[in-house]
């Protein structure tokens, strides 16, 4: 008898185990497209036997809850692939708004508009023709005008790549503020997990701090320690903390020489930050490496340009009679940093062109012969003006096609680390119908098996008896 | 083994980088450029800009040579009628030296001599385009006048001895000019005014001093020899001109030639790519649209 009642008992706990298990395969379901879910698998639980006169005795099982189906050494990887991705990408993006700047001249013999490696070149040639014939005024007008496209082409070119600098500023602030609001959320879920689940996996809980533990990688370069009761610490790649267990490390932003630099307490992070990967480290490094040396070439070039030219003009003789002082056609710069954005024509007059030589009549073409010479000559750098822009181009070039490849490789590896954490994690709707025949036909065999017992307790109820229990 | 369930999401990406690359082929084929950005081909751009250079350039100087070489062919015909006129004003003389003119004949032909001489310097004041082109660098005032303060008259030289050059691409130079006092002064003794002058001065008595008269007249025969040798220079400098303008533009179809085919899409290559490309993109869609649209989980064929 007694027998008869702890078999119903374990029906009875049966029942409730695949009710139970069912919720949970309902539960995944639910949330198949939820971002950041983690499947979860019933567990069952044998209970401990009972000893009846020596003769143990089952006593069923109990479904004890759903673990999550979570690999975090793979997740960890994936946030390091991820960073390194967010990156690249980021830079990628800045680098091709600054090499759609100097697109190459597909043109022949004419001057397109906008390309500085012609206006170089049709600069020194009005100098050669003027040569031909140095007191011709069409011809120093011609001077004056490839003069100006070229200044014009050097400083609108600056002024984008300055422009463009500033927009990325702004965008790095931004980011900050994003990873400020992840740190505070992070650190407020490590506090509720170390409270709720001190020993094991967090469920819901931990899918939270792993969706925002992934965002926060790909806003910036992080490095993730596990302390002791499922706690977390989070440093940037440099060693900064920022998330310790529950409490979160704000991250501020202050104008040093007009950039915003990051600091983390009271040190300045932004030179490692600009290493660390994530969208800040793209931003950064586009922001204080690739354009500052964009800038820096466009400045070599101007300078040496317009200092070189101006001396040349005020050593000759021009027709408005001057003599060794024929005025400056360039802005003459102070110094190199800035003189891109500043390059421009002062010289309105075309006949202050030193054509002639000093002390010479205006006839003489000497000086506009030494004028079209500098093209020749090594003056920016240590190299001409069109083989220092050819290897800048060049330059610049490569580091985008470097830059690409990076991102591409990267990008891959996410893909591929993504897939293996889907198999895994990710809701499989046909796993999931699997399990759900499996529970209901093991509910309904359980069913049975209670129906069968009940049947047979009314038996013994009866035992000898007409059927007066059934 | 496990699968990802979301391996669609994959097929989109891949969808997405095949429209990137149809885009790109379709951009090239349109502009006919290979290279639309440095990244693409950073190698090519950079040579790409000193091609350009120098084509620019080779074309600067073809243009600057066809200004100049008529200023020397106007130099160079200056100095042929130059030469025809100091031939007519020997023959002159010598008919006058002979003693078979008589005196009025004698003067007449110092007439003839004076006409040339106001001929010669004429030519010697030749512009071209509002330029004097035996002044050296004194180009904007007549370098030539004459004076019959004296007797003989003095031609004097206001411009100066300044040479232009013409550099080539190359780095050689041209000369450009010839300076008059070079050409018609001489250095005192081939001075073709000079002999001109005293011819002059010698006729217009109507009395001939025999001995005076044939010095000068040798003296314009020296002079003459001289201003061919000058004409040389000039001659010179338009072969050269000539040849180098036949060389640079040479240069520049080989270099225009080289600088399209570092640049230019290959169309038959392109439209290759761009057709396959087209039937990835297809077989994408369809493979997706397949995929995403029958019901081929386990729940629909589960009947309860």
């Amino acid at each position: 008898m007694g027998t008869i009642s702890s078999a119903l008992s374990i029906m009875t706990g049966a029942l409730d185990n695949d009710q139970a298990a069912l919720n949970v395969v309902a539960n995944n379901v639910a949330n198949a497209n939820t971002p950041g879910y983690t499947q979860e698998v019933p567990d069952w639980q044998q209970n401990a036997p009972i000893d009846i006169n020596g003769v143990l005795v089952g006593q069923g099982a109990t479904e004890t809850g759903a673990t999550s189906q979570r690999d975090r050494v793979l997740n960890e990887r994936l946030d390091q692939q991820q960073q390194l991705a967010s990156a690249s990408g980021t830079r990628l993006t800045a680098l091709n708004t600054v090499q759609s700047l100097f697109t190459p001249d597909s043109g022949s013999s004419s001057s397109t508009a906008g390309d500085i490696g012609s206006d170089i070149t049709s600069f020194f040639d009005s100098f050669s023709s003027l040569e031909a014939n140095p007191t011709d005024n069409a011809l120093r007008q011609d001077v004056l005008a490839t003069a100006s496209t070229l200044a014009g082409d050097v400083s609108n070119a600056a002024a984008s790549l300055n422009g463009q600098r500033s927009s990325l500023d702004q965008e790095a602030a931004g980011v900050a503020t994003q990873v400020n609001s992840l740190t505070s959320a992070l650190a407020q879920l490590n506090l509720e997990i170390q409270s709720a689940s001190p020993n094991g996996d967090a469920g819901t809980l931990e899918d939270q701090r792993q969706q925002d533990l992934s965002q926060l990688s790909q806003l910036i370069g992080i490095n993730q320690i596990t302390t002791e009761n499922n706690g977390l610490s989070i440093t940037t790649t440099s060693g900064q903390l920022l998330v310790s267990e529950g409490q979160s490390f704000q991250l501020t932003t202050g104008l040093v020489n007009g950039v915003t630099n990051f600091f983390a307490g009271g040190t300045n992070i932004t030179s490692q930050l600009e290493s660390g990967g994530g969208e800040l480290g793209g931003y950064l490094t586009a922001r204080d490496q690739d354009i500052p040396s964009v800038l820096n070439s466009l400045d070599q070039l101007a300078y040496s340009v317009s200092t070189q030219v101006n001396a040349l003009n005020n050593s000759g003789t021009d027709l408005a009679g001057d003599n060794g002082n024929a005025g400056d056609i360039f802005l003459e710069p102070a110094q190199v940093a800035g003189s891109a954005t500043a390059m421009s024509v002062v010289m309105t007059n075309p006949d202050n062109i030193a054509a002639a030589s000093l002390g010479a009549d205006t006839g003489d073409n000497t000086n506009a012969v030494a004028m079209a010479n500098l093209a020749n000559q090594t003056i920016v750098n240590g190299e001409t003006p069109s083989n220092y822009y050819s290897n800048f181009i060049t330059a610049l070039g490569s580091t985008v096609q470097q830059v690409q490849t990076e991102n591409t490789a990267q990008t891959a590896s996410v893909t591929q680390l993504q897939t293996q954490s889907n198999a895994l994690s990710s809701v499989n709707l046909n796993d999931e119908a699997s399990s759900l025949t499996v529970f209901e036909r093991s509910y309904q065999a359980a069913s049975q098996v209670f129906t069968i017992l009940n049947t047979t307790m009314a038996s013994a109820l009866n035992l000898g008896e007409q059927a007066t229990v059934s | 083994m496990r699968v990802d369930p979301s391996y669609i999401t994959n097929l989109a990406s891949s969808l997405d980088q095949v429209q990137a690359n149809e885009e790109q082929l379709t951009a090239e084929l349109s502009s006919g450029v290979r290279v639309t950005s440095i990244g693409q081909d950073p190698l090519a751009s950079g040579e790409n800009v000193l091609l350009l250079n120098q084509i620019q350039q080779d074309d600067s100087f073809t243009q600057s040579s066809s200004l100049v070489t008529g200023q020397l062919q106007v130099a160079d015909s200056a100095l042929g009628s130059v030469v025809s006129q100091l031939t007519q004003a020997i023959s002159l003389a010598t008919s006058a030296n002979n003693g078979t003119l008589n005196a009025s004949d004698v003067q007449s032909v110092g007439n003839q001599i004076s006409g040339i001489l106001a001929e010669v310097e004429s030519l010697a004041n030749t512009s071209y385009q509002g330029q004097y082109i035996f002044g050296g660098g004194q180009t904007s005032t007549a370098p030539f006048s004459t004076s019959t303060a004296t007797s003989p008259a003095t031609t004097t030289y206001n411009g100066d001895a300044d040479v232009n050059y013409l550099q080539m691409p190359n780095g050689q130079q041209i000369q450009l000019n010839v300076p008059g006092d070079q050409i018609f002064l001489g250095s005192g003794s081939n001075s073709v005014f000079a002999a001109l002058n005293s011819l002059v001065a010698d006729y217009s008595s109507g009395t001939v001093n025999t001995q005076q008269a044939v010095n000068d007249t040798a003296a314009l025969n020296t002079a003459l020899n001289y201003v061919s040798q000058q004409r040389v220079t000039v001659d010179n400098s338009i072969t050269r001109l000539t040849a180098a303008s036949d060389a640079v533009t040479s240069e520049q179809t080989q270099l225009t030639a080289a600088q399209t085919n570092l640049m230019q899409a290959d169309v038959a290559q392109v439209s290759t790519q761009l057709s396959l490309n087209e039937t990835q993109q297809t077989a994408l869609e369809d493979v997706i649209a397949q995929l995403g649209s029958t019901q081929n989980d386990l729940f629909s064929k589960i009947t309860v």
